[in-house]
């Protein structure tokens, strides 16, 4: 009995959600307001590869990329197998006086680790590691649950929202550049050979970046509005 | 020309729908909608706060330490700076004061100007203050390389009692300063820039 009564109550939540999801697709097929300024505008139909700016503040306002859900998949798809190459393979060697040292990402962070402050460990392992990869698999994940038409529902959504959060702090990007720098500081005191997860590490930076390009958020939360 | 906000809407920040009632949950993604982020300069000034107590010990503390058979070498970010330079690497010099003196100074300077032309609603281009937003959130991430280039150094350089170089305690207090000054822009509500005069009391004061 009181089974009955918990599930009627359950599918009546379900449908009032879904009685609010559809007044808010109302809403936005007909209107748009620029995140950035607030101002409200009638909602443009775009084409697709085309994009619409605000009137008032000139930011892009709407997107509409082609095929960005398969671009997105192929670049998050080649930067998870250079993720493994670039953190576990050699990145550096150096040699001086006879003593040498080669390390792979992990092993520097392992280093750290033990030797420094495990605050820089920490810190490091999340902005390097940690988070690139939880995007690299999000994107991966949302990107083929939409292609295989699944029920894009609120789980879906926190998935995206938490890719998007994580965007400004994955920095694989600066780690190469600060690498980079010190390699100059080294380069007088010793010899260095670069190893294959630097160059696996740099293209790593370069799809990164690129996947953050493809990936067009317009399209997914229209999608996520109409699926009720 | 109407607002979001004087239809009484308001545009996640998250997902970027639209909603005729702010204060509720987004039925899209599941964050809260507000005409305005609440308490936003609040949150502003304690993060810029935060992030410029933290980047005093981060210049004056070591940020790394060169151990060798001649004994202890510590250099904070200034000093680094002077040592590429008068070694001839001027380029390299440049990238990290661009990074670690000229960026977070600068960024320390543009919120604190925004924030207060939105308290005291100065009469400056709207356009100019959107524009230095977008540069400040662009470019804060980039001075976590200074960070990176002590991490990659400290890992490398263990020779032993040869050389080896140990990271000082400026540095974490370095990327705390950096990731409170990234938090501080992001608690800048941009639609605040562009609200009409006398909009900002009420909305500081709103529920929302």
């Amino acid at each position: 009995m009181t089974g009955v009564e918990d599930i009627s109550h359950i599918a009546h939540t379900h449908t009032v959600q879904n009685q609010r999801l559809r007044e808010i697709d109302d809403l936005n097929r007909e209107w748009l307001a620029c995140p950035h300024c607030d101002e409200l505008w009638q909602r443009p139909r775009l084409n697709p590869g085309q994009r619409a700016r605000c009137g008032r503040c000139h930011s892009v306002i709407l997107t509409n990329k082609r095929r960005s859900t398969e671009n997105t998949m192929a670049l998050m798809t080649a930067s998870l197998i250079l993720n493994i190459v670039a953190v576990t393979f050699p990145f550096l060697k150096m040699e001086k006086s006879g003593l040498s040292n080669e390390i792979s990402v992990l092993d520097a962070i392992s280093v750290l680790w033990v030797n420094g402050l495990p605050g820089l460990a920490i810190g490091c392992a999340a902005f390097v590691l940690v988070f690139p990869l939880a995007r690299i698999i999000l994107l991966l994940h949302l990107g083929m649950s939409v292609q295989k038409q699944q029920d894009t529902g609120r789980k879906h959504a926190y998935m995206f929202r938490l890719a998007q959060i994580l965007e400004p702090w994955t920095m694989a990007e600066i780690f190469m550049i600060g690498v980079i720098v010190s390699l100059v500081k080294v380069g007088k005191l010793a010899d260095l050979s670069i190893g294959p997860a630097f160059w696996a590490m740099f293209s790593l930076m370069i799809l990164l970046s690129l996947g953050a390009l493809a990936v067009c958020r317009d399209t997914f939360w229209q999608d996520i509005r109409r699926a009720s | 020309m109407t607002t979001a906000r004087e239809n009484g809407w308001a545009v996640c920040r998250a997902c970027r729908s639209l909603s005729d009632k702010p204060g509720e949950k987004c039925a899209v993604c599941g964050s809260r909608i507000h005409l305005r982020r609440p308490k936003s300069l609040q949150w502003v000034w304690a993060f810029w706060i935060a992030g410029v107590i933290a980047y005093i010990p981060g210049n004056l503390l070591p940020i790394m330490i060169t151990e060798s058979i001649a004994g202890d070498k510590p250099a904070t970010i200034i000093s680094g700076i002077l040592i590429l330079f008068n070694q001839g690497s001027y380029l390299i010099s440049g990238v990290i004061f661009f990074a670690s003196i000229f960026v977070p100074v600068s960024k320390f300077i543009i919120i604190a100007w925004l924030a207060l032309s939105i308290q005291r609603g100065w009469a400056i281009s709207e356009h100019r203050r959107h524009f230095a937003h977008e540069v400040v959130e662009f470019i804060g991430r980039w001075s976590m390389i200074d960070v990176f280039v002590v991490a990659a150094l400290a890992a490398l350089i263990q020779l032993g009692a040869l050389m080896s170089i140990r990271p000082g305690a400026g540095v974490d207090a370095f990327a705390i300063s950096v990731i409170l000054t990234m938090f501080s822009a992001m608690s800048l509500d941009p639609r605040m820039i562009w609200d009409r005069r006398g909009d900002n009391r009420r909305s500081n004061n709103a529920e929302f």
